[in-house]
């Protein structure tokens, strides 16, 4: 009932010109943001920080939010379209959703990603609307053994994504894993494998890593591939999701909804992790797990809800705690603080009208999302009849741009192209290249978390069993991979 | 809580009101003694600030501020720049040793600096390759403890005597390498007591394990936990500054505590040019951010965040001998602690 009020509250709040012309607006820019390969939303809200300070608090906070949730509605275009991700969240849609572009099938695929983020969106804010406060008091005592329960569950949903050699994918998880090694240790501040470099010690950048082994390996890949002279030869049948799809969709998105908004609760979880995790539980559950990386709808339905739903997850702990749990939201809260707000635990009862607009705001910039969406479906579609000579200048510009934007050192340049050679040079070996940068996000959090765990723990590793949330999930995990060790009956032998 | 935040607000309200009037008439006056100084060729582009820390974090805003009331006061254009990795460590390098020393680069930076100069910069560059031109503000780190569980209402004094009889059972949270470590440090060397120290990234971080109970006392800056200590999740129990802070008067500070002068760690807020800045742009920018930080709407602003100004350092003609002092102080701990040899 409470919830409804401030609902209704919220809606009063939001509903002015102004205010629904910024979510409009940052619906957008976030659309633009996502669909443009290299720019995220994390450099976005940081070059338009300084325009907020002119707004009202409520309508700086809708347009950032808006541009935040709308980079997961765009991310998908680049993705599907061109097998470059747009953004870093939707890396793991290139896999299926480009393959369905290559069939002809690119508007089911992009209409699909756009109901699903709207699905997902949507569901994610009405639990934000009744249980925040209730959410973010059991968020708060998720500690370091919690969070290292999850990461494992994290690391052990990796190994389904190995679609090729078993071998080569733990390879690449494990070379994930080295190279997120790289830059100042977690725990107690060292360097290491800096080689005395300052750059590296700063760590090897994530988006540079995805633009380099996506972005630019499709591009060298493509450039060899001269026979062809646009994206997709075929042509493009039917714009809409069918039927069929619709009923291979709809718990895929669901299920991504659910994944997605818990791990957007999670400190150092957001939408990167939540569209991985989405896709390796939607591969393994499905019947025919084999049409996975050859198209499968549920490959888009799932992880494209999930970063969606990811979004709202996350903003809870900023908005009911003060506590952001990735960059992106830590930039959000940044801009409160500049308004001179500080978010923390009494937040929605000092500022209900704050609290209560951006929720509501949330409602609306998903509507206009959809809306704006939808009918760019077959326009993006016709996308794909650009020339590669016009189109992939265009794009390697952009990662460019957008690499370098992020933290304006040439350094991550560098990265980005060597990433892209070594993209490249893996592609051809036939290594998967999805369980590489998904290692490399878990990575950091995984050993941070063990290592904070063990330093909390009087008694070394008992600290996993004592604590009945962690013991559960670890069990889960060891149930997993004891399902993969174990032949299934019909497929033909192991599939590791 | 409450009460001392709503004190403050008040007393930046009266404040500027106090203010107001004689700021607006010293305003043209400033303006003009700034327009003095200002050299013929310059600026004739934006200047740039560098924060080395992200978009969004207490640095970042505090440079965002400063850029706003700077761009009041002189009329040029001011560009926040976040250059960001390692912890600093890439800024800081960035601003001593590639930008440019012509006056459009400009490090809005904190006394981290130090310990990233002295430390980890391999004799690459000094603390001394970036001069400083203006003091901004501080925060005290500040020791928080439990509102819930068997250490609550325990002083700094009760939880470290327990720290001693039962070494290695109250998780501390700290952030490694950084004043978090040494503040432990101190107080283990000085007491006898032991910490488990539980590794976070921020003092933030830290405050949030401290209010979901899976660490036992934390340390961080009023900002970060004054939201918490208002819902009544965590408590400040020590403040490491030489005074009482006028926000937490109930507080005491860690050598009130303690028994001891050296628990003195805080985050100074300054700004600095890359050694060889031409001495008269040198000039106008210093002039441009005192006139900035004379006025009550910024200082209202940074009020507002929690900070607070060191009498030691808000006084310009002696501002860069006391921040030397501070660094060499800093030097002398690290030499003691076998930290730099």
């Amino acid at each position: 009932m409470e919830a409804l009020v401030g609902l209704l509250t919220g809606f009063g709040v939001i509903m002015t010109p102004a205010n629904l012309y910024l979510c409009f607006l940052g619906s957008l820019i976030g659309t633009l943001v996502g669909v443009l390969p290299g720019v995220g939303p994390l450099a976005a809200l940081a070059l338009l920080l300084p325009v907020t300070f002119t707004l009202s608090p409520v309508g700086g906070m809708v347009m950032l939010a808006s541009i935040f949730y709308g980079a997961m509605y765009g991310g998908s275009t680049t993705s599907i379209l061109l097998n470059i991700p747009g953004e870093a969240a939707s890396v793991v849609t290139c896999i299926d959703g480009h393959q369905m572009a290559k069939q002809g099938r690119a508007g089911a695929a992009l209409g699909i990603a756009a109901i699903g983020s709207f699905v997902a969106g949507t569901l994610g804010v009405i639990v934000m609307t009744f249980c925040a406060p209730a959410i973010a008091a059991v968020a708060i005592r998720f500690g370091p053994p919690e969070n290292f329960a999850l990461m494992v569950l994290g690391v052990v949903c990796t190994l389904f994504m190995i679609t090729r050699s078993p071998v080569k994918g733990a390879l690449m998880i494990a070379l994930g894993f080295l190279t997120a090694t790289v830059g100042i240790d977690v725990v107690n501040g060292r360097e290491r494998f800096t080689f005395g470099s300052v750059d590296l010690s700063a760590g090897i950048e994530l988006l540079a890593v995805v633009i380099g082994l996506f972005g630019v390996t499709e591009i060298l890949s493509n450039v060899e591939a001269t026979v062809k002279s646009t994206v997709v030869a075929e042509r493009i049948r039917g714009l809409w999701p069918t039927l069929a799809d619709w009923r291979a969709s709809w718990r895929p998105m669901l299920r991504g909804s659910g994944l997605g908004f818990f791990l957007g609760l999670v400190p150092g979880g957001g939408p990167v992790t939540a569209s991985f995790m989405s896709y390796a539980v939607e591969k393994r559950i499905s019947a025919r797990p084999e049409r996975f990386g050859k198209g499968a709808i549920e490959g888009v339905a799932g992880p494209e809800s999930a970063n969606n739903a990811a979004v709202a997850g996350s903003l809870i702990p900023v908005l009911s705690l003060g506590i952001p749990g990735n960059p992106v939201t830590a930039l959000l809260l940044g801009a409160l603080v500049i308004q001179g707000i500080q978010p923390g635990p009494l937040f929605i009862t000092q500022r209900p009208d704050l609290f209560w607009g951006i929720v509501a705001s949330m409602y609306v910039g998903n509507v206009f999302l959809l809306l704006l969406n939808l009918p760019l479906v077959g326009l993006w579609a016709q996308l794909l009849r650009i020339p590669y000579r016009v189109l992939f200048p265009i794009v390697l510009l952009l990662s460019v741009v957008g690499t370098y934007s992020a933290n304006k050192n040439v350094f991550d340049l560098w990265v980005m192209l060597g990433f892209g050679i070594a993209g490249y040079v893996l592609h051809k070996l036939n290594y998967d290249l999805a369980p590489f940068i998904i290692a490399f996000v878990l990575a950091p959090l995984l050993e941070q978390s063990l290592r904070q765990s063990l330093a909390m723990s009087p008694h070394g590793a008992m600290i996993f069993i004592e604590r009945p949330a962690t013991l559960l999930m670890l069990l889960c995990s060891a149930g997993l991979i004891a399902l993969m060790l174990r032949p299934l009956p019909n497929t033909k032998g192991g599939r590791l | 809580m409450r009460n001392p935040r709503i004190a403050f607000v008040f007393l930046a309200i009266s404040l500027s009101a106090l203010l107001a009037t004689p700021a607006a008439a010293q305003g043209d006056g400033a303006k003009a003694d700034l327009a003095k100084l200002k050299p013929k060729d310059f600026p004739t582009g934006p200047i740039e600030f560098t924060v080395v820390y992200p978009a969004g974090g207490g640095m970042d805003v505090t440079a965002r501020l400063l850029a706003k009331h700077v761009e009041k006061w002189s009329g040029d254009r001011i560009v926040v720049n976040n250059r960001t990795g390692g912890a600093g460590m890439v800024g800081h390098a960035y601003l001593a040793t590639q930008a440019k020393p012509d006056g459009y680069t400009v490090g809005v930076i904190a006394n981290l600096m130090w310990g990233d100069a002295m430390l980890r910069a391999q004799n690459r560059w000094a603390y001394t390759d970036l001069e400083p031109i203006g003091y901004l503000n501080s925060d005290a780190l500040t020791w928080v403890g439990p509102t819930e569980g068997p250490y609550k209402g325990m002083s700094v004094r009760q939880i470290v005597a327990l720290a001693k009889d039962k070494p290695g059972t109250i998780r501390a949270a700290t952030v490694p390498g950084s004043m978090w470590d040494y503040i432990l440090d101190q107080v283990e060397a000085n007491t006898g007591a032991k910490f488990l120290r539980v590794p976070f990234q921020g003092g933030g971080a830290g405050i949030n394990a401290l209010a979901g109970e899976n660490v036992d006392i934390a340390q961080g800056f009023y900002s970060e936990f004054r939201g918490l200590a208002e819902a009544g999740k965590v408590t400040p129990i020590g403040v490491a500054s030489s005074e009482r802070m006028s926000f937490l008067k109930d507080t005491p500070t860690m050598n009130e505590a303690l028994g001891g002068n050296e628990y003195l760690w805080n985050v100074i807020r300054f700004v600095v040019v890359p050694k060889g800045t031409p001495a008269d742009r040198k000039a106008y920018l210093k002039a441009a951010i005192e006139a900035a930080m004379k006025d009550p709407e910024l200082v209202a602003e940074y009020v507002k965040a929690g900070v607070y100004f060191d009498p030691k350092l808000t006084n310009a003609a002696r501002m860069e001998t006391n921040l030397n002092e501070y660094a060499e102080r800093e030097r002398e701990f690290y030499q003691k602690t076998g930290r730099l040899k």
